[in-house]
């Protein structure tokens, strides 16, 4: 018998990644909520799961695996269900280059910009020697560094103007893409698709200028595509928060 | 299907795939390109062209296949691994391929843009700064990434930050230190077995012992690992693809250093 155990925080970005891809393959899995605001991912329990703190965390029958889109291959390459992955070399290739894309180019920018609008300023209402502590307890420096920017709200002009350039750079070229196929990368559904519309959801109400029904069509007939998939709503269910409400009314409005 | 390999000299990412190529035994035509001359940003035939013009790894070789150019080493060492119908480049376990994922993860992201810095510091800030202006000015207007144009000109107007040096020093060292622990158990490759990781790994780090040997000097099971490495037969293949005496000393502007700091 199979023992999965996911330790995640709400089903966006890197936490949705392995949620929705256990949903799609049909795993079940023993889900364990981390308040990534509450810094549960620093405290000793789960460092004792993951020594980098780092989330998502995934055990599976004794086994420790980390990193969101290396969880999500491990997932399909694993488990019985629908493959997540195309069955051409070259669509392959282009599943995960687009991953890259997203994981270490794109992705860092749309983060920079969330933490310094919206984790920054939520955390930084506490008491700021709780906070110190707390990022003290941060195993990994590079961890430690972007938590005092976003908590400080230190990021310079200069490094949230790039992140904003290639925000919008990454919207358009993901347009382009989403014009030629179906899906990114491919013409089937893939782990692509999971994780890039973890951090593509919310881009109508985020960023209203550069995403919506006239501006990016292609990425708004996906989205709803994507939206709409069982797995989709039952890993939405399992957040705290009201983002399956909220994305729902604007996915009414869009043609699929 | 038509296919052609562009590459650079074989040293980090050309290197990867040079080798990749020949382990899978797959027969695709390979042509070397001046990547310091800018000729990766002037390839004809390109239909499909953003992995070139907005790959993570920057001047990294580039598969053409159909029109398509395909980029990233580690994805094309896979992509030639399944073409060729598995030729034994990852491993069959899912928590192996996990792991070996992670380690070559950690190689692209921490090695190759402190490997690249150093070895661009060292072998091509004055072939860089040598081109005359207007055709440097012609080469980097060819560039469509920002931030590679950008890597370019830092490296152009010789613009080193100490604590960038420091920090990549650190990350050979940290480097040198994963592999003793890997292999402290014995083992002959990385993974236990022959794969992706070693050809990564080795391509990135072999270059580094010839310009930083201080954080090799205690590494006997590295040492012994890189010599291990540098005798596969498809990594002499790669090697003989050189048209410069020291192909491990050639370097070109790699992947961005972390933009979080």
């Amino acid at each position: 018998m199979d023992e999965v155990t996911l330790y995640h925080w709400e089903p966006n970005a890197n936490s949705g990644k392995p949620m929705l891809a256990l949903m799609e393959k049909g795993v079940p899995f023993a889900s364990h909520y981390i308040d990534m605001l509450q810094f549960d991912q620093h405290k000793p329990e789960y460092l004792a799961i993951n020594p980098q703190g780092t989330i998502p965390a995934m055990t599976h029958n004794g086994l420790v695996l980390t990193e969101s889109t290396a969880i999500m291959e491990y997932v399909n390459d694993r488990f019985a269900g629908p493959n997540l992955m195309p069955s051409d070399p070259q669509d392959c290739w282009r599943v995960r280059w687009w991953m890259k894309f997203m994981d270490q180019w794109l992705g860092p920018s749309f983060s920079m910009i969330g933490w310094s609008v919206f984790v920054g300023p939520m955390v930084r209402q506490r008491d700021p020697q709780e906070l110190a502590a707390a990022i003290d307890r941060i195993p990994l420096p590079e961890r430690r560094t972007a938590w005092r920017k976003a908590i400080n709200g230190d990021f310079s002009e200069a490094e949230m103007a790039e992140s904003r350039r290639r925000v919008g750079l990454g919207i358009a070229k993901l347009e382009e893409e989403l014009g030629k196929r179906p899906y990114v990368g491919s013409n089937q559904y893939s782990l692509a698709d999971i994780n890039i519309f973890n951090s593509t959801y919310s881009l109508p109400l985020s960023q209203p200028d550069l995403a919506g029904k006239d501006k990016t069509p292609n990425i708004m007939r996906w989205l709803k595509r994507v939206y709409s998939r069982d797995a989709v709503k039952q890993t939405w269910a399992m957040g705290k928060t009201d983002l399956a409400n909220r994305y729902g009314l604007i996915m009414k409005e869009i043609e699929a | 299907m038509s296919a052609v390999l562009y590459h650079g000299q074989p040293n980090g990412a050309s290197l990867t795939v040079l080798a990749a190529l020949a382990e899978s035994g797959l027969a695709i035509e390979c042509r070397a390109i001046d990547l310091l001359a800018g000729e990766r940003h002037a390839l004809d035939g390109v239909t499909e062209a953003i992995a070139l013009d907005l790959g993570v790894e920057g001047e990294g070789p580039v598969l053409l296949v159909d029109g398509e150019a395909m980029t990233e080493s580690v994805f094309l060492a896979q992509y030639f691994d399944e073409a060729a119908g598995g030729a034994g480049l990852q491993p069959a376990d899912a928590y192996a391929r996990w792991e070996m994922m992670m380690w070559c993860r950690q190689i692209t992201e921490r090695l190759s843009p402190a490997a690249a810095l150093l070895g661009n510091l060292a072998a091509s800030q004055a072939v860089v700064a040598a081109i005359p202006q207007a055709g440097f000015d012609d080469l980097t207007a060819r560039i469509v990434s920002d931030d590679l144009r950008g890597r370019w000109l830092a490296l152009h107007d010789d613009v080193s930050i100490p604590a960038q040096i420091a920090d990549s020093e650190a990350k050979i060292i940290a480097t040198v230190e994963r592999c003793e622990k890997q292999l402290a158990d014995g083992r002959d490759w990385l993974m236990g077995s022959f794969s992706i990781a070693d050809l990564v790994t080795y391509s990135w780090l072999a270059g580094m012992r010839l310009l930083r040997p201080s954080a090799f000097a205690d590494a006997a099971p590295t040492n012994a690992w890189l010599d291990r490495v540098a005798v596969r037969p498809s990594v002499i293949a790669a090697l003989a693809r050189a048209t410069v005496s020291e192909p491990l000393r050639a370097w070109a502007p790699g992947p961005e250093i972390n933009r979080w700091g």
